[in-house]
């Protein structure tokens, strides 16, 4: 005797869903430093197959975004800032998001390999496997380092973008690896103080959760000492010019003043607006206390696009380059 | 099996959809192919790359 088969399911999911799982805003960041990457290394790569590469790259990445979707939707939907995601809305389902991430990682990996060469294909696939198997997966519910380790999936970008314009990736292109991967814990931790209340309701032991408010805001400021020299560092090796180190300058005096500031600040110490007064807020709507954080968190992504928008107008116009 | 006007509207976009990014990943593979076919020609075939190289003192 053989059981009915289950009634399939259809969903009323529309394609600007399978489009939120790519996280658009992340993805327009991978292709930002990866274009700059690809533009800053200088090989014989054709136009072409440039704009195939960092199509790769963007869908690469985004297909790690909705496989990480897909293993979380059921923590995003405990917090305010990810509850309106496809999976964790229920749109669309676990499997489906899934299934999408697989078959978009297979393609772009393939098809950058087959475009550019293998080893921007490798870097890419193990971009992937980095964010949504170890980070995901390994990282992100056991320690309140997390997004120290798993910051290394979001710096991969321009290395993969270097090595797909010349085949190989040198120490310029680790030097902007490290660059995104010294910048994600103080963007990161900025963001988690006043969303602090949101990663304990879901169980993530984000480091104001795991080791409180004032211990975050002093290694916030210790990893944008260490940061901004390196930001700097740059402009002085030659890989960047006279632009490149009066931007990375300017905006690391100014990163390093908010970091101080929130330092001696009370930021996260209270819960944000939201909790307090128990209704749906924005993102920005966060307590007074809480604003130095906010500042750091929205400068730091100022500063990471000014510091690569430097990087690749110099590229493009030599005429800047002494 | 009745799908509601919903749900068969939205299957109908899903639909059109893929096939729009089938077509797209079709015509990159098919592009690239070509791409390397010609960089491949160029290199064997005393191509420019080739002469570049045999210029070379």
């Amino acid at each position: 005797m053989t059981r009915p088969a289950a009634a399939p399911s259809i969903t009323t999911a529309q394609p600007e869903d399978y489009f939120q799982l790519l996280k658009p805003r992340v993805m327009s960041l991978v292709i930002f430093t990866a274009v700059t990457g690809l533009v800053v290394a200088g090989g014989d790569i054709g136009w072409l197959t440039a704009a195939i590469a960092i199509l790769c790259i963007a869908v690469g990445a985004g297909a790690a975004g909705a496989l990480n979707m897909a293993l979380e939707g059921e923590t995003d939907a405990l917090m305010r800032r990810t509850r309106g995601r496809p999976v964790a809305a229920g749109r669309v389902s676990k499997n489906d998001a899934m299934a999408f991430g697989v078959v978009l990682s297979l393609f772009s990996v393939m098809l950058l390999g087959m475009a550019t060469n293998w080893l921007a294909g490798g870097l890419l696939a193990l971009t992937i496997v980095y964010y949504a198997g170890f980070y995901t997966l390994l990282l992100k519910r056991r320690t309140p380092q997390n997004i120290v380790i798993g910051g290394a999936a979001g710096a991969f970008p321009p290395v993969i973008g270097w090595a797909a314009a010349t085949g190989t990736a040198p120490w310029q292109a680790w030097l902007l690896f490290l660059i995104i991967f010294l910048w994600t814990p103080p963007h990161s931790w900025a963001l988690a103080l006043y969303s602090a209340g949101d990663y304990a309701k879901a169980g993530i032991p984000m480091m104001p959760v795991a080791r409180g408010a004032k211990s975050t805001r002093l290694q916030i400021l210790l990893y944008s000492l260490v940061f901004v020299p390196v930001a700097i560092a740059p402009g002085l090796s030659g890989l960047g010019g006279p632009v490149y180190l009066a931007v990375s300058i300017a905006g690391g005096a100014g990163f390093l003043l908010l970091a101080a500031r929130l330092w001696r600040s009370r930021a996260g110490d209270q819960p944000d607006k939201a909790e307090a007064v128990g209704r749906e807020a924005a993102l920005y709507d966060v307590r007074a206390e809480a604003k130095p954080a906010r500042n750091l968190f929205a400068f730091s992504i100022l500063y990471l696009m000014a510091l690569f928008a430097a990087l690749l107008v110099e590229s493009l116009t030599p005429m800047m380059r002494p | 099996m009745r799908l509601t006007p919903e749900e068969l509207a939205a299957r109908t976009r899903r639909n059109r959809a893929l096939a729009a990014v089938l077509v797209v990943f079709i015509v990159l593979v098919f592009t690239t192919t070509i791409l390397k076919l010609s960089a491949d020609r160029d290199q064997t075939a005393g191509g420019p790359t080739a002469q570049l190289v045999v210029q070379e003192p």
